[in-house]
């Protein structure tokens, strides 16, 4: 049997098995059924929420954050990388901050965000960047560091320097380890925002699944915005950084 | 070009644990290297041939004196001066042609003419059916092929080799020996050729210049006496490596012999340790 066919089986299978057990534990009753409901009632609570325009107005507003927000991170993040690798002045400073600063979880910053921004998006937003942007400062960076020695001599024998050379060879050469920071960054940014529109009741999103239904006591509708954070996290995940990270490895030869 | 060393020397800072220590790695020296000679630099290991090279390739700066080709000091690298080293170093995210085709590119050639020359260099390495090949398609003596025309692409005036074929095996750098013999009488290139394979130097060069052991000077610096093109399996070349070997293997000599000696004192040290330990049993 085929490897991979045998490895998405696996998964198939153990899924199966996940979902059985959930409903045996509902079924069991331990809890009353609406403060644990089995995986029908939240197929739907799903379909219901997919069929008023809730969920797609909330996926629409938080991929939204994210874009903008995650474009943000990304600009910035290169820029304070590759500024950090180039000078041991810049690293030792500003780098060493940002190493500093990257312990605390974004969300902390939500509260000086809304008294400082203002109560609206742009405190989000600003919580989603400083979620990415360390990350992949430091992802920038570490990746830079680890070019072979060898594309440095080759570029400067060719006649490229400065931005030409970050440019054409830099860039390039780090890129197969830059991508796997940029999808943590991803990642970092995506909790950050859902940790942000948990506390704000302002404004749709899709953590706002999980707050709607607590408001009206409806853990089916809770534990579907829980599968609706897995299941765009995931996608973005493989689909998006997945296919990107195996295009690269293919053409730079590191993997057939 | 003529090439000019007048008392150039380089030191190198190494931080290691705890104080940084100063590596003289080319004591002060001169040379001149002629207008179209195949000029060849054996040493021992750490002599400071790639320093050198890399003082010509302008990617080091020397300490003192001053490098000229000629007479128009060596700053920093140029077109003129193209490097082959040990590692074909293509860039892996571009195909075969365009990475022969970056350097000209970055001198502002146009569309037309990079393509032509890389086409023309590909062919004489006989490389143009890989022209749209990725680097990880090629064996490792066809890369180092492609980084022989990516620098000829250049059409350098001076050719820098760094160990060019250490890497490969026996039967490819033969091949390679007589590629580049036919590319140089071609083109009439300068080439500066470091290698630790005495055969080769001899084999390739006009005249071959032996280095002591660090801090790297001259040794000597000896003409070849055949003309070109020399067969391999002439018995007057095996003679002629023969004896220099011998030179060189003095050099090499006194370089095991510094590190053997720094393992004695080492070991002489630990043994001065271990009887001090042991002292009370020659009190019995
Ligand atoms: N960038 C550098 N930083 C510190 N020390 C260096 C540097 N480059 C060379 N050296 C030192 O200078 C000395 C000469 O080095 P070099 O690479 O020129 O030797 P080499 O003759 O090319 O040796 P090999 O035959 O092993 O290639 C060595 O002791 C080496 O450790
Ligand atoms: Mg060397």
């Amino acid at each position: 049997m085929n490897q991979t066919f045998k490895i998405i089986l696996v998964k198939v299978g153990f899924g199966c098995v996940l979902l059985a057990l959930w409903q045996a534990v509902a079924s069991a009753r331990f809890m009353p059924a609406h403060l644990f409901p089995g995986p029908g009632d939240v197929l739907k609570s799903l379909m219901d929420i997919a069929r008023d325009g809730t969920l797609w107005t909330s996926i629409r507003l938080s991929m939204g954050r994210m874009l903008v927000g995650y474009s943000i991170s990304l600009l910035g993040g290169v820029a304070v990388g590759v500024l950090a690798a180039r000078s041991w002045l810049f690293k030792e400073t500003v780098g060493s901050l940002i190493m500093a600063l990257q312990s605390i979880p974004s969300i902390c910053w939500l509260p000086f965000a809304l008294i400082w921004i203002g109560i609206d998006q742009r405190a989000v937003l600003a919580v989603v960047i400083l979620g990415a942007l360390f990350s992949i400062a430091i992802a920038t960076e570490s990746a830079i560091r680890n070019i072979p020695p060898i594309y440095q001599k080759v570029g400067r024998v060719l006649g490229a320097r400065g931005f030409v050379f970050s440019r054409d060879i830099l860039f390039f050469a780090a890129l197969p380890e830059l991508i796997g920071g940029l999808k943590i960054g991803w990642t970092f940014a995506w909790r950050s925002l859902m940790a942000a529109e948990l506390l704000r009741a302002d404004q749709m999103g899709v953590a706002r699944i999980i707050e709607t239904g607590r408001s009206y006591n409806e853990i089916a509708m809770m534990m579907a915005g829980m599968i609706v954070i897995l299941a765009v996290g995931l996608t973005v995940d493989l689909v998006v950084f997945g296919t990107l990270e195996r295009r690269i490895r293919r053409r730079w030869g590191l993997e057939k | 070009m003529s090439i000019q060393f007048q008392n150039v020397s380089k030191a190198f800072v190494q931080n290691g644990q705890g104080a940084a220590r100063i590596i003289q790695a080319l004591n002060p020296l001169s040379m001149e290297i002629r207008d179209g000679e195949f000029f060849s630099i054996i040493g021992p290991s750490g002599c400071g041939k790639s320093t050198l090279l890399n003082l010509l390739a302008g990617l080091e700066t020397s300490d003192s004196g001053n490098v000229t080709v000629d007479n128009v000091p060596v700053e920093g690298p140029s077109p003129n001066r193209a490097v082959v080293f040990q590692e074909a170093g293509l860039m892996p995210w571009m195909t075969v042609s365009r990475n022969v085709e970056y350097g000209l590119k970055l001198q502002g050639l146009s569309r037309d003419e990079r393509v032509h020359r890389a086409e023309k260099y590909l062919k004489m390495v006989h490389l143009s059916k890989y022209a749209n090949a990725m680097p990880h398609q090629l064996s490792g003596g066809m890369k180092q092929r492609v980084s022989i025309a990516r620098a000829l692409a250049l059409e350098p005036k001076v050719l820098l080799m760094d160990e060019p074929f250490s890497a490969l095996d026996a039967q490819t750098r033969d091949v390679l020996h007589d590629e580049v013999q036919r590319i140089w009488q071609e083109t009439n290139t300068t080439i500066v050729f470091v290698t630790h394979n005495i055969r080769e130097a001899v084999y390739l060069s006009d005249r071959v210049m032996i280095m002591t052991a660090p801090p790297g000077s001259i040794k000597r610096i000896v003409p070849v006496p055949f003309a070109h093109p020399r067969a391999k399996s002439s018995s007057d070349l095996s003679y002629f490596t023969a004896q220099l070997h011998n030179q060189i293997k003095e050099e090499v000599d006194k370089v095991a012999a510094r590190e053997l000696d720094a393992d004695w004192k080492q070991d002489a040290e630990g043994l001065a340790v271990a009887a001090e330990g042991t002292d009370y049993a020659s009190g019995i």
